[in-house]
């Protein structure tokens, strides 16, 4: 396969470059003129820049000391350049052509490696390595690869370039570059908006004067720390040509003007350029709007990163945009400084350029042919079985663990197998070396590839037992060898002496075990664990088992027996290595970028990344990043979205681009919490639907709206669930999100002072359950005075109708009268309706509204300590509210005893209470005229002793010491005492002429 | 005690409102079997009052001996069991509850209680009522369901069992309940009948109450006697020798409805709404039933609304009031209607003010 493909790139590459020499050859002269004008024109751009306010005067000064910092590779790199540039023209041309050749014929290339002794070379190779990774033998080469990668930014985006386009295509950059470096020599102050590689940072460094600074890191996750960008969703994004960043690197810090970290990096990822999270050499930019002065932008500093503001960035997209042939593709061409190599004629170079910036089309055309060409022996295979490693250092990361591997299979005939069957027991128990291994990571990371890798490395026969296969406990006898289920044939795998005798005989046929996904284990393996344990330590071929959750409970007992070897995800740069080789090989164009973005979205799952892979090759052989995220946008549905950011992506600025299915899965990601967050949050934005709305009433309307829309997802999700019509989840969630969504997208603004400008949660569920709570209380204040001798008050009724005078008539005594009257008056109160001092919270909570001033306001702390004491200190006389059976009270004829019994009282106060309960009792009758006739005294004692308690608050709010205070109470505490027992006695009804008369 | 309490008529006889209805009660329950009834009317007009006259004019003194407890039942309903809980009050020959409380799974209730009772007639031979009597409050608040569960069980079980339910409005019962019952409307007691009780009380206690003081409650009480004697009993508690123009304090919850709507009328704005939201779920933490806010809002806001408006918004009230009954998340329905009504009331502005 690798054979063909390699010719087939031949061909190709013949072809490709002989077009190019001709079209080379015929227009050498164009090209000459290019980088003049396009100086001038980058020039202007640079002005128009400078003018702007961060142009340092000295931006020329500081660039020449950026040019010595520059990293030594470079610098000798330029120096060729610049030792090469003067004659160009037909000399490049020749060379370009030597170059063509070292690239395309795998002999000559190597060649042309060792004797070409710069950078340039080296980058050359590495870009011809790149189109043949399927070759097994280019180790070496890949490695280089990779150091050259290292060695500055610029070479890196360079290679994944040429990974993307044709091979002709990357070859042509070069030219490119060459010319773009000959301007840069030129033109030291050249500044370029669509910086790439060295261009870039030149310009870079002339504004690096700016001072400006980076805030502090931090990823997504903690974004939560930063602030929203101050003109969120305000400035208009620009689209740019799909590569205008091809190669640059950028680091984001602090808060942008208008876009969301995320934003910005999808933006600069769209356009194929990098982002990391720190800043290193390769750095280009350091994207930042602010001056935040934390560890970033120091390093920028040190390092002499250029400072890029976001509409620096936003101008270099546009510009790649809006001036195809004039000004971008100039402005490309300068960028293109990266690799420094005398050669080709520019005007080829011009000609792929814009066919690589500005559309697709060319290229694709280009490349269609290219894949009908293709030998049509492009297996059925699927690239993860044809692309399965075939050796372990094809295997993507975990490289360590492989060998431990490798060191674990390879020693364990000695450990196990040369000191006798009957140690092995004792060797179990100590922490010696292991019989069986687990291999344990997330799925798709290469566990098993390695495994059997491994084993078939050191000539071992894997015997693979999975999941598919039953894997119950043996029956006891079965060990004896009779033959049956899978599990039975382990043991007999495990247990045959004669097999592994023969074995170690013939030392050719050696076997191992694999216990494939051991974890998964369950209901129809009864007892496989224990049996597997069992298994290990009578065996005598090696196990491994693999797993994906080491944690499992089920695999406790089996850790004991393992060797742990826990698979980590690959990086997401391995990973996109591995695949860029795959893609090469299959004859795709994805640049690295595009790669990397895709190993991310897999979540580390290789096997799913080459599934996607090959999924996109199957409808496009031009892979962009965009494509990816839009794939993988919907795949990503997989792994959890959280509601928040459904609903961000909802409410999104850009949300009316997605796709109805798209917002479906949004919605449907959690169908019960994001239309909860949609219904908290729908307010706070401000529909760009709405577009210039000066009064906002179309904004009110939309909201109206939308109000409604979100009325109809709670009624249609009442159908659901209570009517079990889930057919309508769509439509719920189409009702209860995406039509308030989709009528309010908008940027987000925050209601209140202080409020965070992120989606709040739904409060919904917090309101929801305090309300079920109250409810719960009130019923219980409800049965409460059911219980007493008031029946029939509905709970709704209590609370609309009753609720206030309850209130005043159980905190008002306390804020007017003296405090033990006002206790006992209160506690008789309650008495009488069986009120708990719960309730009695119940009843404040309730009649707490926000903005209202709280009802227990001017109660002293004192006094309603008090109340909680005096109503505890009584309240083992009261029964009454455990016992369920309680009489209607009031009743002409009830039966006394039968009340009595109830209640239990104690005491007789509270048995005259509960008389009291019965006021039309007999010997009631005479209290009531007693308390009439004593009304007239009454009054007046009450009146004096009201204006006893106005001095008294008089003293307190005067704020006079103590010492007056005391006495003052004092005095009229007793002095109210006599009036108080009449006064409670009206107050709980016209039966406390039987409480007076005891007290008298 | 509270005056309500206090001065409710325990008998038919003592009635002071609704003394004809009274009269034709006790003629129904002595001379004949009584037949299903159905009490409908607004709060406070005294349903509850004549229903406990009523069954001790059946029952005798035995329809006091009543117990509460906090029933469980479990129902098998099909697949699953459902286990439902309420409060019910009862005496050897009625029992009382809310079905409605049992949220959407009253259907059970009403079919298992029902059932039960069916199954234990009464021992009490003295009692020689031959049935026992449900009565079930808030009718109007049941689901179809239960109310069709309802329909059929009335008529099986009609020789053991006589329904008494009570509600305030009688079309959202449905026709077949309610063409099986006696319908009895009750009305609200005109506010001269109500000044009329009022100054009973104030007599039997013994207060003097200014001219026209007890005209002014009855006035502000909206025609509920309930409202009116508890607002009576809460002047007061506040300020005993009555002044002439003694405040009459309102209701905390109406208190801060109206707060709402000025709120509303002041700005109409999401700001605004978002705060409006806030107070709507203060009041819905508060237990006020939602339909209950989402009226006085509405009367409320109609006090101070152009004419041309009224009939709109009235309509818009209404429209979201059957979403609020159909939906379960209240909070949402009257966000959307106060919604609607600033998107409407700014609308309006703008048109007439520019």
């Amino acid at each position: 396969m690798s054979q063909d493909i390699r010719k087939w790139f031949m061909k190709k590459h013949e072809k490709d470059s002989g077009n190019g020499s001709a079209s080379n050859q015929a227009k050498p002269s164009t090209p000459e003129k290019r980088p003049g004008k396009m100086v001038e024109e980058v020039q202007e751009l640079s002005g128009r820049r400078k003018t702007s306010k961060y142009f340092a005067k000295d931006g020329q000064g500081v660039k020449d000391e950026m040019d010595v910092e520059e990293a030594p590779a470079k610098k000798t790199a330029k120096e060729l350049v610049s030792n090469v540039k003067p004659p160009t023209g037909k000399r490049t041309l020749k060379l370009e052509n030597d170059d063509d050749d070292d690239d395309f014929a795998p002999t000559s290339r190597k060649s042309s490696v060792s004797i070409t002794p710069n950078k340039k070379l080296k980058s050359g190779s590495g870009k011809g390595v790149a189109q043949k990774i399927a070759d097994e033998t280019n180790e070496d080469d890949g490695e280089k690869i990779k150091s050259n990668s290292k060695s500055g930014g610029s070479g890196r985006g360079r290679g994944a370039k040429g990974s993307s386009k044709t091979s002709s295509m990357a070859e042509s950059m070069d030219v490119d570059e060459v010319d773009a470096e000959d301007v840069d020599n030129k033109d030291a102050e050249s500044m370029k908006p669509a910086g790439r590689g060295r261009g870039g940072r030149g310009a870079g460094a002339a504004a690096g004067g700016r001072g400006r600074g980076g805030g502090g890191r931090g990823g997504f996750m903690n974004f939560g720390e930063r602030k929203d960008p101050p003109h969120k969703g305000e400035k208009e994004v620009p689209e740019g040509a799909a590569n205008c960043l091809d190669g640059l690197t950028f680091v984001i810090s602090g808060t942008l003007d208008s876009l969301e970290r995320e934003e910005a990096e999808d933006l600069i990822k769209r356009h194929g350029g990098r982002v990391t999270g720190s800043i290193s050499k390769k750095t280009n930019y350091l994207l930042c709007d602010e001056d935040i002065g934390g560890r970033k932008s120091e390093k920028a500093k040190e390092l002499g990163t250029a400072f890029l503001t976001e509409d620096g960035l936003f101008d270099i997209i546009r510009s790649s945009n809006k001036s195809k042939p004039a000004a971008q593709v100039p402005n490309k061409r300068v960028d293109k400084v990266a690799t420094p190599a005398p050669k080709k004629s520019p005007q080829k170079s011009e000609k792929t350029k814009q066919a690589g910036s500005d559309t697709k089309g060319p290229v694709s055309v280009a490349a269609s042919p290219k894949r009908k060409n293709q030998p049509a022996a492009q297996t059925s295979l699927p690239w993860t079985e044809k692309y399965r490693p075939k050796v372990p250092n094809d295997i993507v990361g975990n490289q360590s663990l492989v060998k431990q591997l490798h060191d674990w299979l390879v020693s364990w005939n000695e450990q196990f197998l040369n000191t006798g069957k009957k140690e092995k027991g004792k060797k179990q128990s100590d922490s010696g070396p292991k019989k069986a291994v687990l291999l344990s990571g997330t799925p798709g990371i290469g566990k098993t590839t390695s495994a059997k890798l491994i084993s078939q490395m050191l000539g071992f026969q894997a015997i693979e037992v999975n999941a598919s296969d039953s894997r119950g406990k043996a029956d006891a006898k079965i060990q004896k060898g009779i033959g049956g289920s899978t599990s039975n044939s382990v043991k007999e795998l495990v247990s045959n002496e004669s097999l592994s005798h023969k074995m170690e005989r013939t030392q050719q046929q050696k076997t191992v075990l694999i216990m494939d996904e051991v974890d998964g284990m369950s209901a129809g393996d009864r007892g496989g664990v224990a049996d597997l344990i069992a298994s290990i330590k009578i065996s005598k071929v090696p196990i491994i088992c693999i797993c994906n959750d080491r944690y499992s409970q089920k695999l406790k007992s089996l850790m004991n027996y393992c060797l742990l070897l826990s698979f980590r995800k690959p990086t997401k740069q391995q990973m996109a290595k591995r695949l860029s080789h795959i893609a090469k090989a299959e004859g795709i164009q994805v640049n690295e970028i595009a790669l990397e973005e895709l190993a991310e979205r897999s979540n580390g799952d290789i096997r799913m990344a080459i599934n996607q892979l090959q999924y996109m090759s199957l409808s496009m052989s031009v892979i962009k990043f965009d494509d990816i995220k839009q794939r993988l946008q919907s795949s990503s549905k997989d792994e959890d979205i959280s509601p928040f950011t459904a609903v961000d992506k909802l409410f999104g600025f850009n949300a009316g681009k997605l796709r109805m299915d798209e917002r479906i899965d949004l919605s449907m990601s959690d169908p019960d919490l994001v239309p909860l967050l949609i219904q908290e949050n729908y307010i706070n934005y401000r529909p760009s639907s709405a577009g210039k709305d000066d009064n906002g009433m179309k904004r009110m309307s939309l909201i109206a709206r939308a109000a409604e829309s979100i009325g109809d997802g709670d009624i249609i999700n009442v159908q659901i669930r209570r009517y079990r019509q889930w057919q309508l989840s769509q439509f719920g969630s189409l009702t209860s999100c995406i039509i308030p969504a989709a009528l309010l997208h908008g940027s987000r603004e925050i209601l209140e002072q202080g409020e965070r400008n992120f989606n709040r949660f739904g409060g919904w569920l917090g309101k929801n359950s305090t309300m079920g709570k109250n409810y719960r209380l009130l019923e219980d204040l409800h049965v409460h005075l059911l219980t007493s001798r008031e029946s029939d008050l509905g709970r709704a009724t209590i609370r609309l109708d009753c609720l206030t005078l309850l209130l005043k008539r159980l905190t008002d005594p306390l804020r007017v009268l003296p405090k033990d009257e006002a206790v006992e008056t209160v506690v008789k109160f309650m008495d009488s309706y069986s009120i708990s001092m719960e309730d009695y919270d119940t009843i404040v909570e309730m009649s707490k509204f926000k903005g209202h001033p709280n009802p227990l306001d001017g109660i002293q702390p004192a006094v309603k300590a008090a109340l909680t004491r005096a109503y505890n200190k009584g309240s083992s006389l009261r029964v009454v509210r455990a016992a369920d059976l309680v009489t209607i009270s009031n009743f002409k004829k009830a039966p006394k005893k039968r009340i009595a019994a109830m209640l239990e009282p104690l005491e007789g106060s509270l048995a005259e209470e509960n008389e009291e309960g019965t006021p039309s009792d007999d010997e009631n009758q005479d209290d009531d005229l007693d308390d009439l006739k004593k009304k007239s005294v009454e009054s007046n004692l009450e009146s004096l002793n009201s204006k006893a308690i106005k001095v008294e608050l008089e003293l307190k709010g005067s704020g006079s010491s103590g010492a007056k205070k005391a006495p003052a109470g004092r005095g009229k505490g007793s002095a109210a005492t006599a009036t108080s027992n009449q006064r409670a006695g009206r107050g709980s009804g016209s039966g406390s002429g039987s409480a007076s008369k005891r007290k008298r | 005690m509270l005056w309500v309490d206090k001065y409710r008529p325990k008998t038919l006889d003592k009635v002071l409102i609704h003394e004809e209805i009274a009269q034709n009660l006790k003629k129904l329950v002595t001379e004949q079997d009584c037949p299903h009834l159905l009490f409908y009317g607004p709060s406070g007009s005294g349903k509850k009052t004549l229903i406990m006259a009523l069954l001790r004019q059946i029952f005798g003194a035995s329809a006091d001996k009543v117990k509460v407890e906090n029933k469980n039942w479990k129902v098998d309903a099909g697949t699953r069991t459902i286990d439902v809980e309420l409060t019910t009050m009862s005496s050897t020959h009625h029992v009382e509850l809310s079905p409605s409380d049992a949220g959407f799974q009253d259907r059970y209730v009403v079919q298992e209680i029902i059932k039960e009772m069916a199954k234990n007639r009464p021992i009490d031979t003295k009692g020689k009522k031959g049935f026992k009597v449900l009565v079930l409050n808030e009718v109007d608040k049941l689901s179809r369901e239960a109310q069709h569960s309802l329909r059929r069980t009335m008529e099986k079980y009609s020789s053991s069992c006589r329904l008494i339910l009570c509600c305030n409005s009688s079309s959202k019962v449905t026709e077949a309940i309610r063409s099986r019952c006696l319908n009895m409307r009750i009305n609200a007691p005109t506010e001269g009948e109500i000044a009329k009780v009022l100054e009973f009380i104030g007599k039997k206690e013994g207060l003097q109450l200014p001219s026209g003081f007890s005209d002014r409650i009855a006035q502000q009480s909206n025609r509920s006697l309930r409202r009116a004697i508890l607002s009576f009993e809460t002047c007061r508690v506040q300020q005993y020798p009555f002044t002439i123009n003694q405040a009459i304090p309102p209701m905390d919850w109406e208190e801060y409805v109206s707060e709402i709507a000025s709120s509303i009328f002041k700005e109409q704005s999401p700001k605004r709404l978002f705060e409006v939201r806030g107070k709507l779920y203060e009041l819905l933490i508060n237990c006020i039933p939602p339909e209950i806010i989402l009226k006085r809002l509405l009367s409320e806001l109609l006090k101070k609304l152009d004419m041309e408006l009224k009939h709109e918004i009235s309509h818009w009230a209404a429209y979201y009031e059957h979403r609020l009954r159909l939906g379960q998340k209240a909070i949402f329905h009257l966000e959307a209607f106060v919604a609607k009504f600033m998107s409407i009331y700014k609308g309006f502005l703008i048109e007439t003010f520019g």
